[in-house]
């Protein structure tokens, strides 16, 4: 007799990831060449003049450029604040653990819209953390901190961390503790057995959260649109408006297409990465 | 005499209210094999761990050739361990696992390479220096880590339970291999077991533990011919235990008196107990023979000499197992040699033992629990 294969286990996932997913990014496929003419709306024909658009007017090329960099630098700042809160609790002992963990975890649990205007009330012209600042006689006029780089990558680093620490600490537990003591007994100090051990061992969990973080930052549309308000524009806001202010939707539709193609190919390659070196992990 | 290689002075290590460690001590030759042996949960590890350098000890001293070593970080010890998961380093090569302790010891580029060469060649896994560890067979990973503690020159080996994960055959094979290349390198090693056998065919000495304590140390054929506690006789080799009462001690042979009544076993000579004493009469169940029932048994027919009546039988390949029965009820397990006539379940027979065969242990105290 043959053996089920299972994979009909994936069907329901398949299908919703087919009406949800597949569809709607396949309808938008021709929408994005049909022309928009103001006050008429979408026309009929052919036209590409949305993507040269969007890969030569310096105005797109600046917001893509942004959206990558702050996809970067806020994987990277949770990374790097979130690897040590990591191993600490993969590694501690202590009964107060799970509380730890649950504190990690707390800022999911309070609405996305709350957690930001917080960050508003803190980073403001007159927000807690320049009238902090000044008080320390650390800066003499306010830190402009809203409606710039500066502000989305604080806030979105807070907002992020709690998946970055999750992601990591899988990871790291993941690691066999005698592994390392392993390479203590061979002679390797605590630094040594941490960059050539732990570290390149933690590698596939590093290589994940740093996915999860990064396609989430830079899909975001909340936290940039509180904190970057109408002007300071990254791509996901700028799909927003296209969509529902300027119902230029040939526009939107090709700027979706080009952040899914970033976000599909950021993906391809981590996993590529993935098999030539954190495989043998 | 020469200095021991490695000296445990009074270590101690408790984790909360769980005394692991008691106030252990013990000296290992060099080139030495010494087995630490006892039931899981007895300390044995911690010890090991203790020496390692991986749990730092409450009290006591880890002496290495004269140096006292009890503070010393655990990377400045070179020691050798191998554990029993194998711990490899599952993002390097054989050959870089091997080179990893020899890199970290700063040797250079020239001389690192031909000595993993040569120790892969010693544990026979020369042409796989380019594979990982994933790509190879447990008894290989095994050999693998085996190269890797040894190529540094460790001025002790431990090995905590390192033949655990291995099926028997490969365990056997592997034994083997470990106890020549121990003759050939001459390297002390402290080899944590529970397992008996192992234990046995493999030490020079054996440390048998239980709740933290040291309970015997000595060669293989002392702790097991002369178990110095019960729980001792009962962790090594199966046997049989009856209690009585010391009723004749004289100087060529003492006579137990079993309780209950009836019968009494005759032991050898200078077992050093008083008439009166309570005793644990311990005998090895390959030390009793089966002998065809006679036409009319005599009790005087010879000491240790009783009829019995078979109630199981199972065969073993090396050996028949027994359980034969006394005329008083009393059951006894006997291991008899595999060429041996099997008797069927219900037989008579006469079963014998001689009276050196016999181990004698202070008794009155309660039983310590099964090992088993």
């Amino acid at each position: 007799m043959k053996r089920e294969s299972g994979w009909w286990l994936l069907a329901p996932a398949l299908l919703l990831l087919l009406v949800a997913f597949v569809v709607p990014v396949a309808m938008m496929v021709p929408m994005s060449f049909r022309p928009y003419v103001p006050l008429v709306g979408i026309t009929d024909g052919f036209t590409v003049r949305y993507y040269t658009r969007l890969l030569t007017d310096s105005y797109y090329l600046e917001i893509i450029g942004r959206t990558l960099a702050l996809g970067f630098t806020v994987t990277l700042s949770t990374l790097v604040i979130g690897y040590p809160v990591a191993f600490f609790l993969a590694r501690t002992r202590s009964r107060w653990r799970s509380w730890l963990t649950i504190l990690v975890v707390f800022p999911l649990m309070l609405n996305l819209v709350v957690r930001t205007f917080g960050w508003i009330a803190l980073l403001a012209q007159n927000g807690l953390v320049n009238q902090a600042l000044r008080a320390l006689g650390l800066v003499d006029s306010p830190v402009k901190l809203l409606f710039n780089f500066a502000g989305l990558l604080i806030a979105m680093t807070h907002i992020f961390l709690p998946f970055m620490v999750l992601v990591l600490i899988g990871a790291i537990q993941n690691i066999p503790r005698d592994v390392e003591d392993a390479a203590r007994i061979l002679g390797a100090s605590w630094g040594s057995t941490f960059c050539r051990v732990t570290l390149p061992l933690s590698a596939p969990g590093i290589l994940s959260g740093s996915i999860l973080v990064f396609v989430l930052t830079i899909s975001a549309l909340v936290t940039p649109r509180l904190l970057g308000g109408p002007t300071y524009q990254v791509m996901s806001t700028l799909i927003y408006d296209e969509f529902l202010q300027r119902l230029n939707w040939p526009a939107g539709s090709a700027q979706a297409l080009l952040l899914t193609v970033m976000v599909l190919a950021l993906v391809y390659l981590s996993g590529r990465l993935a098999r030539s070196t954190g495989a043998r992990a | 005499m020469t200095a021991p290689a490695l000296t445990v002075r009074r270590l101690r290590k408790a984790f909360g209210s769980v005394v692991a460690v008691d106030e252990v001590s013990l000296d290992a030759a060099p080139g030495e094999f010494l087995s630490l042996l006892g039931p899981s949960g007895c300390g044995k590890s911690t010890l090991l761990r203790m020496v390692a350098g991986l749990v730092e000890p409450d009290d006591g001293q880890v002496v290495l050739a004269g140096e006292d070593i009890t503070r010393v970080a655990v990377h400045r010890r070179n020691l050798g361990l191998v554990f029993q998961s194998y711990a490899l380093f599952p993002h390097m090569t054989v050959f870089e696992n091997v080179a990893f302790g020899l890199r970290r010891r700063g040797v250079g580029e020239t001389l690192l390479g031909p000595r993993v060469e040569r120790m892969l060649e010693l544990v026979r896994l020369g042409p796989l220096g380019s594979r990982y560890p994933r790509e190879l067979s447990g008894g290989q990973q095994q050999r693998v880590a085996l190269a890797r503690a040894l190529v540094t020159e460790p001025r002790v080996l431990l090995l905590d339970e390192p033949l655990s994960n291995l099926d028997a055959l490969l365990r056997d094979e592997m034994r083997v291999e470990l106890k020549r290349l121990q003759e050939r390198l001459g390297t002390t090693m402290i080899f944590v077991t529970h397992d008996q056998a192992e234990a046995l065919i493999l030490s020079d000495r054996v440390v048998v533990m239980e709740q933290g304590r040291v309970e015997q140390i000595g060669r293989p054929e002392e702790v097991y011919r002369h178990p110095a506690t019960p729980f001792v006789a009962r962790f090594l080799g199966r046997a049989n235990f009856l209690n009585g009462t010391v009723a004749e001690g004289e100087s060529d042979r003492t006579v137990v008196a079993l309780d209950g009544g009836g019968l009494s076993i005759t032991a050898g000579p200078r077992q050093g107990f008083a008439s009166g004493r309570p005793v644990h009469v311990v005998i090895r169940q390959e030390s009793i023979r089966l002998e065809p029932p006679r036409a009319a048994p005599a009790p005087d027919a010879g000491v240790n000499h009783f009829a019995a009546t078979i109630v199981f039988h199972a065969f073993a390949g090396q050996a028949h197992h027994y359980v034969v029965q006394l005329a008083d009820g009393r059951e006894l397990e006997v291991a008899a040699p595999g060429a041996t006539l099997p008797l069927a379940r219900g037989a008579r027979t006469l079963i014998a033992w001689r009276p050196e065969d016999v181990i004698l242990l202070p008794g009155g105290e309660p039983r310590p629990s099964d090992p088993r």
